[in-house]
This record gives C-alpha cells, sequence and structure tokens, in this order.
C-alpha cells in the first residue's frame, strides 16, 4: 500500500452550496501533502471527510486502505491524529494536564508530553494554566497534542497561522523529524513558504476542486517565464532572457566584473496560486 | 465491546479537576444542601418534603450539572477532541457521567442526613435514587448536546428542572385535569409513589412497577443519548 489517501471525484454540498466539486488526489505514504487555497476553498471539509467528521455527498475517498466512513472507528482514530483551528483545550487546566489527558486516551506514556513540548517550545510552561496563554501558545499546545501518540497520519489545518517566524520554524523541524520518522502530514496552510519549505507535493484547491497538484520545484519551473535577474555595480537589475542571447549579455557583465548577484525568475507558489485561479490566498 | 476504565477515569480525573476550579457551575451543589440543612432544622418531615429536596438535588447536580458539563465540552471544541480520539463513545460518555452521579450521590446522601430522612428501606431507596439518578445524568447529557454553548444550556435546563424538581405537585391537579394523569408516569412522581410503599413497610417485591417505570425512562434516555451523541460525531 504505498498510498495512504485515495480520494476520487469527492464532493461535498452544504445546502445550494458546492464546498468540493469532484475532487481527485493521492497522498503517498511518508511524504509531507500541502493542500493550498483560500478561505472557503474547501480545505477543512476535506479533512472533516478524510477523518470522518463529514460525510461526503458524493465520490470515494479511503484512509488506510478503508472507506472514510470507518474512521470513526478507535482502530482507526489511534492510527492518525487531526490539528484543526477550533481544536479545543481546557482553559481552566495546566498545559500538562491537558496533555495528560490525551497521553491516557492514546496509552501513552506521560513522560512523552516532555519531548512534545520539546518540539513546540513550551517545556517551560507546561504548568501554565492554558486560559492564561496566548493564541500563538494555545495552537502550539493542540499541535503537541496532535504529535503525542506519533500518528501514522498527521492533519493540520493551518498549523502555524497564529505563531511569530521563530516558532512557526521550530514547528517546521519538529514537523520534518516527525516526518524522518515515518509519519504522513497532510498539511493546509495560507503560507506559501511554509508549504514551499516542507511539502514534497501540494494541490492548489479552488472553489471546489483542484487546480494544480505537483511538486513545487516543478511547479514553480513549469510557470517559470524563463529569465533571470542580474543586479549590478551600479544597483542596476536586469533582466536577461535565459536562452543563448541572455547568456552573451551576462558573459559580458561578468567579463566587465560588474556582476554582483544572480538571481532565477522563478514565480513564488503565492504567484502561481494567483495565475492559475485568479485570486488570492487570504 | 471493550470498555476501558482507564480512558474513562482519565475523563473523570479531567472532569474533576475542571469542575473543582469551575465555581460557576460547582457552586449549585451547595443548594440542595443549604436546603436539607434548613429542612432539618425546621424540622419539615413529612415524605413530599423529602422527596422535593432529593428531585430538586436530582435535578440540581445530575441533570444541571451534566447540562453545563457537556454543553461547555461542545461550546470549547473539546469535545470533537475526545470524539477524534481512540476512546469509544460508552467511554465518553460515561467518563463524562461519573463526576455527576458521584456528586448526585453524595449531595442526596448529605442532605437527607441533614434533612433527618431515614427510610425504612435503605436498599430498596438507594437503587430507585441511583437508576433515578442515571435518568437524569441522561437527560443532563441530551440537553448538553443540544446546546451550543454554557450559557444557552443554563437556560435550556431550567424547565426542565422545574418539571422535575417541584412538579410533583402536579398530583394535587389530576383530579380537576385528567389529562395530567400522564404526569403521574414520571420518573420523579414514581420515586415518591415508591418511597411512599416503602414507608408503607415495602419492599423490593411491593416496588417492581415503579423500579420498572423508571428503569423505562432510564433505557429510554440512553437510547436517544447515544443515538444524538452519535449524530454530533458527525457534523
Amino acid at each position: 500500500m504505498n498510498n495512504i489517501i485515495e480520494v476520487s471525484g469527492l464532493a461535498k454540498v452544504f445546502g445550494n452550496e458546492k464546498a468540493l466539486e469532484s475532487v481527485d488526489f493521492h497522498v503517498k505514504r511518508g511524504e509531507i501533502f500541502g493542500f493550498l487555497g483560500p478561505s472557503g476553498s474547501g480545505k477543512t471539509s476535506t479533512i472533516k471527510i478524510l477523518t470522518g467528521q463529514l460525510t461526503p455527498t458524493s465520490g470515494k475517498a479511503t484512509v488506510f486502505d478503508e472507506s472514510v466512513s470507518q474512521m470513526k472507528k478507535s482502530e482507526f482514530r489511534r492510527r492518525f491524529g487531526v490539528l484543526t483551528d477550533n481544536s479545543g483545550l481546557y482553559g481552566r487546566l495546566s498545559i500538562q494536564d491537558n496533555l495528560k489527558l490525551y497521553c491516557e486516551l492514546y496509552d501513552v506514556p506521560v513522560s512523552k508530553i516532555d519531548e512534545v513540548l520539546d518540539v513546540v517550545n513550551l517545556r517551560e510552561d507546561k504548568s501554565k494554566r492554558v486560559s492564561t496563554l496566548s493564541k500563538g501558545m494555545m495552537q502550539r499546545v493542540t499541535l503537541a497534542r496532535a504529535l503525542l501518540h506519533e500518528p501514522e497520519l498527521l492533519f493540520l489545518d493551518e498549523p502555524t497561522s497564529a505563531l511569530d517566524p521563530m516558532n512557526s520554524l521550530h514547528i517546521h523541524e519538529g514537523l520534518r523529524a516527525l516526518n524522518a520518522k515515518g509519519t504522513t502530514i497532510f498539511l493546509t496552510t495560507h503560507d506559501m513558504q511554509e508549504a514551499d519549505a516542507l511539502c514534497d507535493r501540494i494541490a492548489f484547491l479552488n472553489q471546489g476542486s483542484i487546480q494544480l497538484l505537483d511538486k513545487p520545484d516543478k511547479l514553480k519551473k513549469r510557470y517559470s517565464d524563463s529569465t533571470i535577474t542580474v543586479e549590478l555595480l551600479n544597483e542596476e537589475k536586469v533582466v536577461l532572457p535565459a536562452g543563448a542571447e541572455g547568456a552573451q549579455q551576462l558573459f559580458d557583465y561578468m567579463n566587465n566584473n560588474q556582476v554582483v548577484t544572480i538571481h532565477s525568475n522563478e514565480p513564488t507558489l503565492g504567484q502561481i496560486f494567483v495565475k492559475v485561479t485568479g485570486r488570492k490566498l487570504a | 465491546m471493550n470498555v476501558s476504565l482507564k480512558r474513562m477515569n482519565a475523563i473523570f480525573q479531567k472532569d474533576l479537576k475542571d469542575f473543582s476550579r469551575n465555581w460557576a457551575v460547582s457552586s449549585v451543589i451547595l443548594m440542595p444542601i443549604i436546603l436539607g440543612a434548613l429542612f432539618g432544622r425546621t424540622g419539615v418531615q413529612d415524605l413530599s418534603s423529602h422527596y422535593l429536596l432529593i428531585n430538586l438535588a436530582m435535578a440540581m447536580v445530575a441533570m444541571f450539572v451534566q447540562c453545563c458539563l457537556i454543553a461547555e465540552e461542545k461550546e470549547k471544541n473539546t469535545l470533537r477532541g475526545l470524539m477524534l480520539s481512540p476512546a469509544s463513545s460508552t467511554e465518553i460518555i460515561g467518563g463524562k457521567s461519573l463526576l455527576s452521579l458521584i456528586f448526585t450521590i453524595i449531595v442526596i446522601y448529605v442532605t437527607a442526613m441533614l434533612a433527618d430522612y431515614r427510610p425504612a428501606n435503605f436498599g430498596v431507596v438507594a437503587a430507585a435514587i441511583i437508576l433515578s439518578t442515571l435518568f437524569y445524568i441522561s437527560l443532563g447529557t441530551i440537553l448538553g448536546l443540544f446546546s451550543k454553548s454554557v450559557m444557552e444550556a443554563s437556560l435550556v435546563v431550567m424547565p426542565v428542572i422545574m418539571v422535575f424538581s417541584v412538579g410533583s405537585f402536579i398530583t394535587n391537579f389530576v383530579d380537576s385535569y385528567p389529562i395530567l394523569k400522564v404526569a403521574l408516569y414520571l420518573p420523579n412522581i414514581q420515586l415518591i409513589e415508591l418511597a411512599t410503599k416503602v414507608e408503607a413497610g415495602g419492599g423490593f417485591g411491593d416496588v417492581l412497577v415503579e423500579l420498572a417505570i423508571i428503569t423505562g425512562w432510564v433505557v429510554a434516555s440512553f437510547i436517544v443519548t447515544v443515538y444524538l451523541y452519535r449524530r454530533k460525531m458527525v457534523d
């Protein structure tokens, strides 16, 4: 079984509103799969369907080779972890008490708490009451909770949306380490840099359907305008075509010791998204 | 079906810690105790007064507290976290009901002691009270699952508390309004019927009908609770 998630023709309709319209993709075991799209594009609905919290209107979706309707069973819930933007915590309890509950629910030793708190940089704060934490700290606690049982498959819905860059980087390192141990990660995010840095493959979701799906590098090459930008000693920036003509000009600049830096003009994932969908990721 | 006592206990321990810091809800358990002490001091000794207190304790502690605990889990989105864990429906509902069950039994015992109520047959009355408590907890769970927030839950639960605590007065109007005979089958009224028979010297064999009716309410409320809970697992 190479694919941990397989989705074909998946649709979800709420009343007269189509949240998902014939979505097809698969997630390979062991990869970090980015699911990108603006608010209301159907990202959270997809996670809810894949984790058995929402019934699809039509189409087929399997996780661990089983229909998503089976994900309500304890044996499968043990195998995945979920962090959504509304994952709740017990405000009157400490971070440690919140995590202790989940250690016992998942049969994980309590000693694991310090390990996951290190990943989210909260070990020093574990005695603090959750109600006294900032939004970013709460998000890190819910992430720590999702990591406790080292799931085979981890669904992360905007895991770093409320975090500062330092903590985001720290969490990216933790996620990479978890992925290296074998956890497949299904990540939704608005943050194109995060997707670029973490994901093996990404899918662009817009208006309920997937518009593009590939490796970030391949997408950037595909949408590159085949030019390079050369910054010269006089602070002028010159855009050159990547072909023979540009090569000659570049050679001339270099020959005259005028070049400070050379950049290939690959688009960012955000720019590609706007180009493909005509919408911004917000 | 395997039920993990460890998971149920984990939910209970969490609830106990949380409840002890939640004065807005936990302070209600004092009300029946204070009333019990007042009744005891003023020498009110009739059975209907004792059962007004006992039914009030069950409505306030078993139903109100349970309703608020469930509604808060919903409001804070923590119930979904539990539902997504490996804990089964039985473990979650069972774990979440343990706190209300234990506190209700303690509060009823203390209230009855303070009000100087000593049932003629402790075993029969205790069995009936435990059964009734299960019904009230189940009803509290149902109301909590229906509510979106603690605020809404505390409003929704009030008329139900009225019916099941002071509702025994309805029996006084049955002769004038025959339709109210239906109310005679309510578990709180059946509990009073049972207690009256016990005081007249009845044992288990004499109160089987009352116990059966209360059990029927418990079973029906359990079925509705499980059905509703499973529906809430899916958006």
